[in-house]
C-alpha cells in the first residue's frame, strides 16, 4: 500500500511532465493557416498531371487495366 | 482515507507537495490556454476556402480490377511492396499472405502462431514481411525464392509489447521498426539484434496506428490512438513535439500528406481530418451527416489532392482534399472495409475487409464525343470531365465505328 506521500509523488511526477510537454508544444513556431494552405494547394497543382488516379492513365500503361479499353453505354 | 500524521514533520511536507501539485495543474491549464490562443491568432481563414478558386473535380467512377481471395477470416491490414504489384495481408485467421496483385496468384503463407494479425508490413527491399497482434510482437519473415521453404523457420522476433500490436512499419530500410500496440506506446526496433532503440510515451490509452513522416522531411512519425490524439513524435529524442485532439473518438488511422507538412487522420467518429503541421491546427474535415459508420483507414493519391476512407459500412467515400467534398464512393465489399492503402506508384489503391477479400480499384471515366485523326488513324475521344486527358485510341481496340457515333463511352 503506497504512502499518501508517495501518492503525490507520483501525481507530481506526473504533472510535472505535463508542463514539461504543454511548455514545448506552446514554444513551436507556427505560420497562419493561410499560408499554409496557399502550400498545401500549390503542392497538388505541381503533382497532379503525374497522380494517376486523379488524371487517368491510358490503358497500355496501367497493368491493372485490360487492353480493351472502352465499352459503349 | 485522511491518515493524520504522527509526525509534525510529515505534515507540513505532506501540504507542501499538495501545494505544488496544484501549482503545477494551475500551471498546466494556462499553457493549455496559451496553446489555443496562439494558434487561434494564427486561423485567419479555412482550407476550403483558400480552395474556392481551384476548379472543382467531377465525379469519379471507381471500379474494382482485382479480387484476392484466399484468407478465411477477416483481413485485418495490408501493405504494397514497392515493386508496386505484391501485396502482404494478415487476417483473423492467423495467416499472412505476400500476393502478386497482378495476377492474383499468392506467392508466400505464413501461420502466426495466434490469430488476430492485426498488422503486416513489406520490407523497403522487398525480401522480407513483418508482421504481428495478439501474441504482442512484431515478427520479420524473409521471403524465400524457395516455394517449398518454410517461412516460419527463418522467423525473426523483433518487438515486445506488453499488450497487443495494432500497427508496424520498416522505417527507411530493412534494419528498423518502428511498433505500435494496446499498451499505449510506440517502440523503435533494431531488426538484427531485437533491441529497443526508442520508446515513445505520451498516448493515455491504445495507440491505433502510426505514419513515418516522408523521408525528405526528417525523422518524424505521427501516431493516433484510443484516447482521440493524434501525436508528432521525434523518432530521436522519443519527445513529443505535437499534439492534436479534435477528435470525437478513437484514431484509426493517420497518413502523411505527400508533402509531409500534414496528415490526414480518420475516426470512429466517422470523419476524416487534415492537420497541417506548420500551422499547428486541424485545417479541414472530411464529413457528411448521411455517414455515420468510423472510418478505418486513410490514404492519399500521389498528388495529395484526393483521400480515400475505408469505412466500416462497408464503402469507399473518396473525398476531394482541398475543397472538403466527396467525389466518389465504391461499394462492392460485403463487410467493413479495414485497410487501406494506395499503390506506390499511385495507380491503385487496395482495400482489405471483414469479408475475408482484398480488392485491387482505380477510376474509369466518361468520354462524349468521337473523332477521327486520318493522319494517325486513332479515335479522339473527348472526357465529360474537362479536368480529364483526352483518349487516343486505335481501331483495334475499338467495336465498329459506325456504332461509335453520338455515345458516352465508358473506359474500361
Amino acid at each position: 500500500m503506497m504512502s499518501s506521500k508517495a501518492h503525490s509523488s507520483n501525481n507530481i511526477a506526473n504533472a510535472r511532465r505535463t508542463v514539461q510537454q504543454l511548455r514545448i508544444e506552446a514554444s513551436i513556431e507556427r505560420i497562419k493557416v493561410s499560408k499554409a494552405c496557399a502550400d498545401l494547394m500549390s503542392y497538388c497543382s505541381e503533382h497532379a498531371r503525374s497522380d494517376p488516379l486523379l488524371m487517368g492513365i491510358p490503358a497500355s500503361d496501367n497493368p491493372f487495366k485490360d487492353k480493351k479499353p472502352c465499352t459503349i453505354l | 482515507v485522511q491518515r493524520s500524521p504522527l509526525i509534525p514533520e510529515m505534515a507540513t511536507q505532506e501540504v507542501q507537495l499538495n501545494e505544488t501539485l496544484a501549482h503545477l495543474k494551475t500551471e498546466s491549464e494556462t499553457l493549455k490556454s496559451k496553446l489555443e490562443e496562439e494558434r487561434a491568432k494564427l486561423h485567419d481563414v479555412e482550407l476550403h476556402q483558400v480552395a474556392e478558386k481551384v476548379e472543382g473535380l467531377g465525379q469519379f467512377v471507381m471500379k474494382t480490377r482485382r479480387t484476392l481471395k484466399g484468407h478465411g477470416n477477416k483481413v485485418l491490414c495490408m501493405d504494397w511492396c514497392k515493386d508496386k504489384r505484391r501485396i502482404v495481408s494478415s487476417s483473423q485467421d492467423g495467416k499472412v499472405i505476400v500476393w502478386d496483385a497482378f495476377t492474383t496468384n499468392k506467392e508466400h503463407a505464413v501461420t502466426m502462431p495466434c490469430t488476430w494479425v492485426m498488422a503486416c508490413a513489406y520490407a523497403p527491399s522487398g525480401c522480407a514481411v513483418a508482421c504481428g497482434g495478439l501474441d504482442n510482437k512484431c515478427s520479420v519473415y524473409p521471403l524465400s525464392l524457395d516455394k517449398n521453404e518454410n517461412l516460419a523457420a527463418k522467423k525473426k522476433s523483433v518487438a515486445m509489447h506488453t499488450n497487443y500490436l495494432s500497427a508496424c512499419s520498416f522505417t527507411n530500410s530493412d534494419m528498423q521498426i518502428l511498433t505500435s500496440s494496446g499498451d499505449g506506446t510506440c517502440a523503435l526496433w533494431d531488426v538484427e539484434s531485437g533491441q529497443l532503440l526508442q520508446s515513445f510515451h505520451g498516448h493515455a490509452a491504445d495507440v491505433l496506428c502510426l505514419d513515418l513522416a516522408p523521408s525528405e522531411t526528417g525523422n518524424t512519425f505521427v501516431s493516433g490512438g484510443c484516447d482521440k490524439k493524434a501525436n508528432v513524435w521525434d523518432m530521436r529524442s522519443g519527445q513529443c513535439i505535437q499534439s492534436f485532439e479534435t477528435h470525437e473518438s478513437d484514431i484509426n488511422s493517420v497518413r502523411y500528406y505527400p508533402s509531409g507538412d500534414a496528415f490526414a487522420s480518420g475516426s470512429d467518429d466517422a470523419t476524416c481530418r487534415l492537420y497541417d503541421l506548420r500551422a499547428d491546427r486541424e485545417v479541414a474535415i472530411y464529413s457528411k451527416e448521411s455517414i455515420i459508420f468510423g472510418v478505418s483507414s486513410v490514404d492519399f493519391s500521389l498528388s495529395g489532392r484526393l483521400l480515400f476512407g475505408g469505412y466500416n459500412d462497408y464503402t469507399i467515400n473518396v473525398w476531394d482534399v482541398l475543397k472538403g467534398t466527396r467525389v466518389s464512393i465504391l461499394f462492392g465489399h460485403e463487410n467493413r472495409v479495414s485497410t487501406l492503402r494506395v499503390s506506390p506508384d499511385g495507380t491503385a489503391f487496395s482495400t482489405g475487409s471483414w469479408d475475408h477479400t482484398l480488392r485491387v480499384c482505380d477510376d474509369c471515366y466518361f468520354f462524349i464525343g468521337i473523332k477521327y485523326n486520318q493522319n494517325l488513324c486513332t479515335f479522339n475521344f473527348t472526357p465529360c470531365a474537362p479536368d480529364k486527358p483526352p483518349l487516343s485510341l486505335t481501331a483495334t481496340h475499338l467495336p465498329k465505328y459506325s456504332n461509335l457515333k453520338k455515345h458516352i463511352y465508358r473506359s474500361t
